[in-house]
């Protein structure tokens, strides 16, 4: 039985590559696969979504399945679906398996991820959402997506960049061939950077490293997903049931990854079995059964009333708190959201910072904020235009975003959709400093009627020559924000046109928008 | 006599030599470059036509050659809206090389938006797949095969990478779609070679009407192939509004760049002169930008 579950953790964790791998512009203006569907299904996002958005969002249907299977059928995600168990048990199955784990880490650790949980509800019922922060799934995509697969795919190309650049034959023949198949099915169509990426792969890491304690540690102590789904899975009929010809070795207790055995090795805390069927495997007198006619033995729960209460005050306290940061009443100019993103606070409320639509902006322009949005809005995601700037045809965001933050646009609503709006440095760009023609902002600007024009006018120049130059302006009401000029304009340093989420569509009043310069 | 070679050759010599096709015109009076121009419908058989015109493709590609076709695929555009070279002025180009004997036929551009949703959408892609020949390569641009190139007489540059596939080609031909642009005033197959270098091509634009003679130098254009059976005539280059479409209906074929741009010119009511880059192009000895002496036959078909 135990090799069915490897089964299903390795069959799940190549859907979820093959997905994350898809998550990406392939000559189709539509995604073919619901490549966001692991997210979809998440009942920690779902819920978190719905409670803070005050709002049912259908997109997230398949994380009421979870809840229902999970009804019956126990906190059997976390041992047979969860990529990121999957991932950990590989690691212990791995990395650290010749580790002799010594110090026994306390046992009520394990109550952590349901103050955590509890935390994440009230906050969300307050309308802060911060299950980004904790969330396995957002966790994980949000990792591969600004860490690992771009540092993955440097390397690789590093490599074979190196092959190619000795230019001897016998080498690139065969290093060239390997090149272009790993480019045409694995590598970025081009290298993906993204900013905090440092960042958000160190935590991955600590989480990985946390195995070194403890087998599943983050799944034993801190995801609050497993922590939902424990208690929802509570009462299911998939029970551990220990029958008569148990000899009390204790072998299943000393290898339970979750620590869900009781010490006289019979009861299990239902919460906390994944249903992984190690025990029911090792088990030399097969006495181990999940279902049957034994009785199950329950260990009681035991969070400790204390906790509890202090977790749910620390969410309400944090919520009044968090949402009256400064950054709420005035925002970044910088702050860019992508095209259908919903107004700001909702758009927080949504948002679980999985990086889908990051990995899959065609120009690698939406970037994980920093603190644009103010901390609740760590991690969102903002249009960067320098590193990259949204294509003009592309709706590929809005069909990613797991929660409806980033509504779904059809191509000519995408096309409507303003951003915000570009100004000109007039300092900085080359024909208002009156130095040379330039309209390369002009070009490249994606609007049928462009939103950048173009007028003759007569100069001096600072050495006293009258010459006639193309002076570029923007009619705000043809710009729709994309940040292409900024993304193209040849300057160094400071761009000479720059975008700002003034006159976003999205914002209230938007349609009251006046203009401010010629 | 390869590409590379050529640019050695013409380094030496200095500027001025124009290396003319292999081909030997019908015989007429007048001694200018041959442009012909096809009117007509549909793009495939007008392109031929004019192809056939200056003496059929095998005039200009040798059996075994390597030859660039470099249409442009610069924007994530549709057909209809004439940012991009017509698919099937491509194709079609693609198998008259074919038909020549061709070796390879490598096709590509360095695009302005995602590349692969330039090549996708702009028709261009699909069709060159479709034609399924081992000798068709369609690639995207790889960033690691750009070369340093000396433009001993550049004007405003004297060196710039360019594309190792274009150096190393037999053959270079050049198939541009005629839009407007606001600094170049037009864009046809001067404007198109930006496709083939590397750097950051956008401080070009500075200085356009320098650049593109400059370049043009170097990377020598054996054969323009000028799609204008649909034009841009306003929001150039790149477009999307099909009101500023004009459908022309014509394709220009022309050994020199600068004479098939001139005639292109004149589609868009331009006279010559009002395009500098062609004036100081011909100054520069790179081809014929005076309408009067070009030898043009005009093909109905």
């Amino acid at each position: 039985m135990r090799v069915l579950r490897r089964i299903s953790q390795i069959a799940v964790f190549l859907v979820f590559v093959f997905l994350f791998l898809n998550t990406e512009y392939k000559d189709n203006d539509i995604l073919p696969y619901a490549v966001n569907v692991f997210l979809r299904m998440d009942p920690l996002v779902a819920g978190a979504a719905t409670l803070a958005g005050r709002a049912i969002i259908n997109l997230l249907w398949p994380a009421l399945a979870v809840v229902g299977i999970t009804l019956i059928f126990g906190r059997f995600f976390c041992g047979w679906v969860c990529p990121m168990g999957a991932i950990l048990d590989f690691a212990d199955a791995t990395v650290f398996r010749k580790l002799k784990r010594r110090a026994k880490l306390p046992a009520n650790l394990s109550r952590l991820k349901y103050f955590i949980l509890f935390f994440l509800a009230v906050s969300s019922l307050f309308t802060l959402q911060m299950v980004f922060l904790f969330d396995p799934i957002s966790i994980l995509i949000r990792s591969l997506t600004l860490s690992v697969f771009p540092g993955m795919n440097m390397a690789i190309n590093s490599l074979f960049d190196a092959l190619y650049f000795t230019n001897i034959h016998a080498i690139t023949r065969f290093s060239e061939p390997v090149f272009s198949f790993l480019k045409d099915h694995f590598l970025a169509f081009e290298q993906p950077q993204f900013r905090l990426a440092a960042l958000v792969g160190s935590i991955f890491l600590l989480i990985l490293s946390a195995e070194y304690f403890q087998k599943r540690f983050w799944c034993r102590n801190l995801c609050p997903l497993g922590a939902l789904l424990g208690l929802l899975g509570r009462f299911g009929l998939t029970r551990r049931r220990v029958g008569d010809s148990c000899i009390s070795c204790g072998k299943c207790e000393r290898d339970c990854r979750m620590g869900a055995i009781g010490n006289d090795f019979k009861s299990t805390n239902r919460s906390e079995c994944i249903e992984c069927l190690d025990c029911r495997s090792i088990c030399p007198e097969n006495a181990v059964h999940f279902v049957g006619r034994d009785k199950p033995e329950l260990l009681p729960m035991n969070m400790g009333r204390r906790g509890v209460i202090t977790s749910l005050a620390v969410g309400a306290v944090a919520a009044p708190i968090f949402l009256s940061e400064g950054y709420r009443k005035v925002s970044d100019p910088s702050l860019i959201r992508p095209p259908g993103a919903l107004s700001e606070d909702k758009f927080l409320d949504r948002c679980t910072r999985c990086g889908e639509c990051m990995r899959v902006c065609t120009a690698n322009g939406l970037q994980p904020a920093l603190f644009e949005a103010g901390f609740t809005g760590l991690w969102s995601p903002i249009l960067v235009p320098r590193m990259g700037y949204c294509e003009f045809n592309c709706t590929l965001c809005g069909q990613v975003c797991p929660t409806g933050a980033i509504k779904r646009l059809t191509p000519h609503e995408k096309r409507k959709t303003k951003l915000g709006l570009a100004e000109f440095d007039r300092s900085r760009c080359i024909p208002w400093k009156g130095e040379s023609n330039c309209i390369v902002c002009e070009e490249h600007c994606p609007t049928p009627e462009k939103a950048i024009k173009l007028r003759d006018e007569q100069i001096t120049t600072l050495s006293g020559e009258v010459i006639k130059i193309k002076r570029p302006y923007v009619d705000e009401n043809l710009c729709v924000g994309c940040g292409i000029c900024e993304n193209k304009c040849p300057l160094t340093g400071y761009p000479g046109i720059k975008c700002t989420s003034r006159g976003e569509s999205r914002a209230q009043g938007a349609e009251l928008l006046t203009t401010d310069e010629g | 006599m390869n590409r590379r070679s050529f640019i050695k050759a013409s380094a030496i010599a200095g500027a001025g030599a124009v290396i003319g096709p292999s081909f030997i015109g019908e015989a007429l009076a007048l001694d200018g470059p041959l442009v012909s121009m096809a009117k007509g419908t549909p793009p495939a058989r007008i392109t031929g036509a004019a192809v056939e015109a200056l003496g059929g493709m095998g005039a200009f590609v040798k059996k075994g050659d390597v030859v660039v076709v470099k249409p442009n695929i610069g924007w994530d555009r549709n057909p209809a809206q004439a940012a991009d070279t017509n698919p099937d002025v491509v194709t079609e180009v693609i198998r008259m090389c074919l038909d020549a004997g061709a070796r390879k036929v490598k096709v590509f551009d360095r695009t302005c938006n995602d590349a692969r949703r330039c090549y996708e959408n702009s028709g261009i892609g699909p069709a060159v797949e479709n034609i399924k020949d081992p000798r068709v390569e369609l690639s995207f641009v790889d960033e690691r095969r750009y070369r340093m190139v000396d433009i001993p007489d550049g004007k405003l540059i004297r060196r710039w990478p360019v594309y190792e596939d274009v150096l190393n080609a037999d053959k270079f031909i050049n198939v541009p779609v005629a839009k407007h642009h606001s600094a170049a005033l037009l864009t046809m197959g001067m404007k198109n070679v930006l496709g083939v270098i590397g750097s950051n091509r956008a401080v070009l634009h500075r200085e356009i009407n320098d650049a593109l003679p400059d370049l043009n130098r170097v990377i020598k254009s054996h054969l323009t192939i000028i799609d204008a059976t649909r034009i841009l005539v306003a929001n150039g280059p790149q477009g999307g509004r099909l009101q500023d479409v004009r459908q022309t209906k014509t394709v220009i074929a022309s050994a020199d760049i600068v004479a098939a741009d001139t005639v292109a010119a004149t589609l868009f009511g331009k006279t010559p002169k009002e395009v500098h880059y062609l004036q100081i192009a011909q100054d520069a000895g790179l081809g014929v930008a005076d309408i009067n002496k070009i030898r043009l036959k005009k093909i109905s078909v």
